[in-house]
């Protein structure tokens, strides 16, 4: 009995491997893009001209290449560079997306003429990516899966790095970072990072959130002295507005992950709501003193931070807005 | 993957002549070790990508998955308690046994075939997970019947070592394919669907339903004598024993992340805590094995628990060099190579033969409850009191749990003989 089944079992294993092996061949042989060829189309115009990321409505999490909308026309500026998650400042930029293993995920660092100068790998899926005004810092969030050896966490977590722009070097994790709240230490097992914005005109300053045990706090930090300390609760994804004066963030509803747009007032600390009634989750950039931009689905909209008025579309199949200076200035090198 | 595969096909007899000329395993053993791995290569594979499936193909957030992911986890521990039960009263444990395997390779033809939708993969990952619970508690039954009693933990050593070989490949297969086949997660989940197809055709093919330790002549257990294992003498204090050991120790996630926090660690190498915790679990499972049969499996067990205390201690430090990294990981796989199959196997000495899966499921189940109830605890008293003095609260708490767990076990072997 144990002869015939041991032949049969052996020639389920040759199967097996001729079935899987041939599979895989074909796999490889295959198509495997990830990246989009999708283009996106201006909706409506901005003031600044504004970069994005094209998506694909069917696959949004492919790669798309990099737009500047401009004056009411799409234009590509580079052949390469396609990502998930876009921001620039200061002449350089960071470009978050898949890696071509499509398993991996990478950042590509870019100059202001769109050329990448570097990879970093990622440990986790991409989420926010910010540069400081200056084009000193660069911030990247990635969302972090435990691995599933043994017995292991699988519930997500995020991890935030600081960049020094000018070589891609990564100088600390916001994790490493001393926290205060109320003057005193702060620290739990739970801690988590993400959706940093850094202080126009301030070589050091950044607000970010911090996530523990539900409450979403707003936190100000120093890169330099690697410090941290709780303002408020209640607020994700920062963002400062050009000034300094305000900051726009995502308000959660209840323990759902659905989110109102706000905005902060820097020195007092009252917040408004804006004219958009959807739920956004994504870190808002400032087009100019009064203007928001944010992606909603697959499309970028804008909407006054006065409260006032009501969203409108600027650009479709694309997300990731980011303010490019207008043309005349010395950061808007870009492609020019 | 060729090379994996081919070299696998290779290893195999060799594997096998080799155990079993130096070992003396039982071919049942063997066998049931490779219908693990086969699984757990599948499982892992799928369990690797699955989290980069469902954010890349299907644009789902993180926060889905996280929810798709935690909805099952508590059912795989009542369904252990039922189909150990099952499997004693049918006395059909290798029927029982496939169905679990059944189950999870059916699911993975799904994923093949309907894995584009979230509630499908939803559905998928429910089968997957009560296919685990089902099988679990009537193969660790079919290994301790297969197995004399006085080699037991070698069996048990062998059987790890073989499942947490699976559980290393699988990964490193998936991420062979998708290097071959970039983003190409349709293959990957074929070949996990062959890795599964396989495990199932070598239990049904090549594992004996009923070894040699089976009761001939005994009627079938009632519930009432299943139930009634809660407070026999013989094996009711090693479910409390274990009880308290599995909510005294600090689970190997909790571990890595506290290692994390107290070293600069770069976060791209966290999974290689894993790794080589898994590497050390593989190593030792067999000579731990070994050393229980020979000096018993007691003190093995225990010594085993005591292994936690170099993790703890090195948590403790302010600083943690590489060289106490990897002594606290070796530490933490020595832990498991003593205690996860000895433990199994102490069960499999102490229950009465017709109600070994019963027993065993039960003692998973509870394992599993206290190493939640053990999560729980430490994740608020870190986040209450600071990582070392919660460390510090665990320690003593382990002391306590491992005297008080010496004289439960002999009190428990002694009961044995005398029945």
């Amino acid at each position: 009995m144990h002869k015939r089944s041991g032949k049969i079992t052996v020639a389920l294993v040759v199967l097996c491997v001729v079935l899987g092996g041939g599979y895989v061949v074909y796999a490889a042989l295959g198509p495997n893009q990830t990246t989009t060829d999708a283009k996106p189309t201006a909706g409506g115009a901005a003031a600044v001209p504004v970069m994005v990321r094209a998506v694909d409505r069917r696959s949004p999490t492919l790669n798309g290449r990099v737009f500047v909308v401009e004056d009411g026309e799409v234009r590509r500026r580079s052949k390469d560079l396609a990502c998930e998650r876009v921001y620039y400042a200061g002449g350089h930029g960071i470009c978050m997306g898949v890696a071509p293993s499509g398993v991996e995920y990478e950042a590509t660092l870019f100059d202001s003429q769109l050329q990448p100068t570097g990879k970093i790998t990622l440990t986790g899926l991409p989420s926010r990516a910010r540069v400081s005004a200056d084009g000193r810092y660069g911030a990247m969030t990635v969302f972090v899966t435990g691995d599933s050896y043994l017995a292991s966490p699988t519930a997500f977590s995020t991890r935030t790095t600081i960049l020094d722009m000018s070589d891609g070097e990564q100088l600390a994790q916001l994790e490493q970072f001393s926290v205060t709240k109320d003057g005193k230490p702060f620290d739990a097992v739970d801690f988590n990072f993400w959706g940093v914005t850094f202080v126009p005109g301030d070589d050091d300053r950044f607000y970010a959130t911090l996530g523990t045990g539900g409450v979403h706090y707003l936190v100000e930090g120093s890169v330099g002295d690697r410090t941290m300390r709780v303002l408020r609760d209640g607020v994700e994804c920062p963002s400062i507005s050009p000034d300094g004066t305000q900051i726009a963030y995502k308000s959660r509803l209840g323990s759902q992950p659905r989110w109102r747009l706000r905005v902060l007032d820097v020195a007092t600390l009252e917040d408004h709501a804006v004219a958009e009634k959807r739920s956004i989750d994504d870190q808002v950039e400032w087009l100019d003193d009064d203007t928001l931009a944010y992606s909603y689905g697959t499309d970028v909209y804008t909407v006054s931070a006065s409260g006032k008025g009501a969203p409108q579309l600027l650009v479709r199949d694309a997300t990731s807005p980011v303010r490019l200076s207008p043309p005349g200035q010395e950061t808007s090198a870009l492609g020019r | 993957m060729y090379q994996v595969e081919a070299s696998k096909v290779l290893l195999k007899p060799r594997l096998w002549a080799a155990r079993s000329a130096r070992l003396r395993v039982p071919r049942n053993v063997v066998m049931l070790g490779l219908v693990s791995l086969l699984t757990d290569v599948s499982s892992e594979m799928v369990a690797t990508v699955l989290p980069l499936y469902l954010v890349f193909s299907l644009g789902a957030s993180p926060l889905v998955f996280g929810a798709i992911d935690g909805a099952y986890r508590g059912a795989a521990a009542l369904v252990q308690v039922a189909s150990g039960f099952a499997s004693d009263r049918w006395r059909r444990p290798k029927g029982v046994a496939t169905l679990g395997y059944g189950l999870s390779a059916v699911g993975k033809v799904a994923l093949v075939a309907a894995g584009n939708t979230l509630g499908g993969i939803g559905a998928i990952v429910a089968v997957d997970r009560v296919g685990k619970g089902i099988r679990t508690a009537p193969r660790d039954a079919l290994i301790s019947l297969s197995s004399a009693k006085d080699r037991l933990a070698t069996s048990f050593g062998v059987h790890r070592a073989m499942d947490s070989a699976g559980a290393m490949l699988g990964p490193l297969v998936a991420f062979g394919i998708l290097f071959l086949a970039p983003a190409r997660f349709d293959a990957v989940f074929v070949v996990s669907t062959l890795f599964a197809v396989l495990g199932l055709a070598v239990l049904i093919l090549n594992v004996e339903g009923k070894p040699d330790r089976t009761p001939r002549d005994a009627a079938a257990p009632s519930f009432r004598a299943a139930l009634r294992l809660l407070i026999e003498p013989r094996f009711a204090p090693l479910l409390i024993a274990a009880a308290g050991l599995s909510v005294a120790s600090v689970s190997d996630a909790m571990i890595y992340i506290g290692l994390q926090r107290s070293i600069d660690f770069d976060p791209a190498l966290f999974p290689l805590l894993y790794v080589m915790t898994a590497i050390a679990f593989m190593g030792l499972a067999i000579p731990v094995g070994q050393l229980a049969d020979r000096i018993g499996k007691v003190p093995v067990l225990l010594a085993g628990q005591a292994l936690l205390f170099v993790a703890y201690g090195v948590l403790m430090m302010s600083s943690v060099g590489y060289l106490a990294l990897a002594f606290s990981l070796v530490a933490l796989g020595g832990y498991f190579a003593a205690t996860e199959g000895v433990l199994t196997a102490l069960a499999g000495a102490l229950l009465p033969e017709k109600l070994q899966a019963s027993g065993i499921g039960l003692l998973i189940t509870v394992t599993s409850l206290g190493r939640l109830l053990s999560s729980v605890l430490f994740g608020a008293l870190w986040f209450a009191v600071g990582l070392q003095t919660a460390v510090v609260c665990f320690a003593a708490a382990l002391a306590l749990a491992i005297a008080l767990a010496a004289p439960l076990l002999r009190c428990a072997q002694r009961a044995a003989v005398d029945a």
